[in-house]
């Protein structure tokens, strides 16, 4: 059976550290103009004294249905035969056609390279070791699970059974493979 | 403020910008403007009139490769690797609105140089006389290539409608109407720039086609307001999102854009100067230079309000 790697963000775990995102900024030597992950702390929700914070985590959604893939005219933007969306540099001619039809606006131009850019699950570092993505590591809070949903007893496959679970945008039909469980407190925040 | 979580600079929904909008506008102005002489050209053909040497065509044959080539260069300006612009002539995506819009763009922009090579035959060869013969192999198979540019032109205003459309979270961009709307106003603008420049640089009295150009501006008029009232009331009909975005016309600077430029100068300008202003004026080269420069700014607005606009919106 092929591996379908996702991500599962706990939102109730989350605590808005931003450690993910130094973590990944360090693994993937991100310039510091840009970021690959971003946790927005939204909020505060509710009225005094009962106020809460929703943590939204912002990266690439790795969709099964990538609009970005499908825009790139070159096919630069590319899904690999792990199902994971990566650029290939050396046929990016930098139109942005695949940042400005990313419903989720998670790419980026690299100031470095002049080619977008965006999380790609440490593909190429962390996964390639057989090691877990620099922010699911890094996470002190263990809100971040990552694994392949098609083997039934990873961690994330039995979070998915058992925990009530949303993907952002999913009207789209984007297919995204970031999960997130909502904050126990708040709604559903798209 | 400075957040937790860094810089939202890159975030900005808006990431095409105005080169992308006058690029839109110049390819709809070549397409429309050789639209819109081959189609005088069939046109006067079928009721036996000469079709040499009219200004329209001539004008039509100076627009439809100038305009092409000035809005290719700003393209590739607009690229963050400009010098490796050829990479998209050597990989093609086919599910990709602009790898189909490379194709048919390798095809007409040579073309546009053959158009312009058999509208202005006698001047290039008097210049360049070794290009007799190519002119005249190029002559025999004159029908099926205008048929050809026609065809072609059409997939270049159509394509520039499908390239925005086919993002799908701007839902004023994902809208089927859009390259219907591109198509109107590429046509728009078409005569409106053959007319114009008919009438500054070749001389009107070789044959008056100004007149007939001028009456499918009506009727082009009529689809590109029709396409803007059907792409407001879509969107009033596509969910909360898409609702949100007809923001665009009632508020901040696009809106004034809009009713000023698109609305105002682009289509209620031009369609009350043609009927309201008295018969006397409506030959004079002012009356006619006045009118075709404000549906083509009308166009240009249009290009930006959509580029702009659309993507400040996100479902």
């Amino acid at each position: 059976m092929t591996k379908r790697y996702v991500m599962v963000h706990d939102e109730n775990k989350c605590i808005g550290c931003q450690a993910c995102n130094v973590a990944c900024r360090s693994e993937n030597s991100t310039p510091d103009a840009v970021t690959r992950i971003q946790v927005r702390i939204e909020g505060p929700h509710g009225h005094y004294p009962d106020l809460h914070f929703k943590y939204h985590r912002v990266s690439c959604q790795q969709c099964e249905n990538a609009p970005c893939v499908e825009v790139c005219p070159t096919g630069a933007a590319y899904v690999g035969d792990d199902g994971i969306i990566s650029i290939n540099k050396d046929k990016c001619v930098g139109c942005q056609y695949c940042i400005a039809a990313c419903p989720y606006k998670v790419r980026f131009i690299n100031p470095e390279t002049r080619v977008p850019d965006k999380c790609d699950f440490c593909k190429h570092s962390r996964l390639a070791e057989g090691k877990q993505p620099a922010c699911v590591s890094v996470c002190p809070t263990d809100a971040l699970t990552f694994g392949d949903a098609n083997d039934p007893s990873s961690d994330v496959a039995q979070l998915l059974d058992t925990r009530i679970h949303f993907q952002d945008k999913a009207h789209l039909g984007t297919k995204p493979r970031v999960y997130r469980i909502p904050g126990k407190r708040g709604g559903i925040n798209q | 403020m400075n957040n937790i979580w860094g810089s939202m600079e890159q975030y900005d929904p808006v990431v095409w910008n105005w080169m992308i909008a006058v690029y839109l506008f110049m390819a709809g102005l070549s397409a429309g403007s050789v639209m819109v002489a081959i189609g005088l050209r069939w046109y006067k053909r079928s009721r036996g009139l000469p079709v040499e040497g009219l200004p329209v065509i001539k004008a039509s044959a100076i627009i439809g490769p100038a305009a092409i080539c000035a809005g290719m260069a700003l393209l590739v300006f607009d690229l963050t690797k400009p010098f490796d612009f050829y990479l998209i002539l050597l990989n093609y995506n086919l599910t990709s609105v602009m790898a189909w819009g490379v194709l048919v763009l390798l095809l007409y922009i040579p073309l546009m140089f053959v158009y312009f090579a058999l509208v202005f035959q006698q001047v290039l060869l008097e210049r360049v006389p070794a290009l007799t013969g190519l002119i005249n192999v190029l002559r025999v198979i004159e029908q099926p290539l205008l048929k050809l540019m026609f065809v072609l032109a059409i997939g270049v205003a159509i394509y520039t409608g499908f390239l925005l459309s086919a993002m799908i979270s701007y839902p004023i961009l994902n809208t089927a109407v859009l390259p219907a709307l591109f198509l109107a106003s590429a046509l728009s603008m078409g005569s409106a720039s053959n007319i114009l420049l008919a009438t500054l640089a070749f001389n009107k009295s070789d044959s008056d086609c100004i007149e007939q150009v001028h009456r499918i501006e009506y009727p082009v008029a009529f689809n590109e307001a029709l396409c803007l009232v059907l792409l407001f009331v879509g969107l009033n009909f596509s969910g909360p999102a898409a609702q949100a975005a007809t923001a665009a016309i009632s508020s901040g600077v696009w809106a004034q854009v809009f009713w000023f430029g698109v609305v105002g100068l682009g289509l209620a300008v031009p369609v009350l100067a043609s009927t309201l202003a008295p018969v006397a004026w409506r030959h004079s080269k002012a009356f006619l230079i006045g009118v075709s420069s404000c549906t083509i700014l009308g166009v240009l607005a249009l290009r930006h309000f959509v580029v702009y606009a659309g993507q400040m919106y996100i479902s």
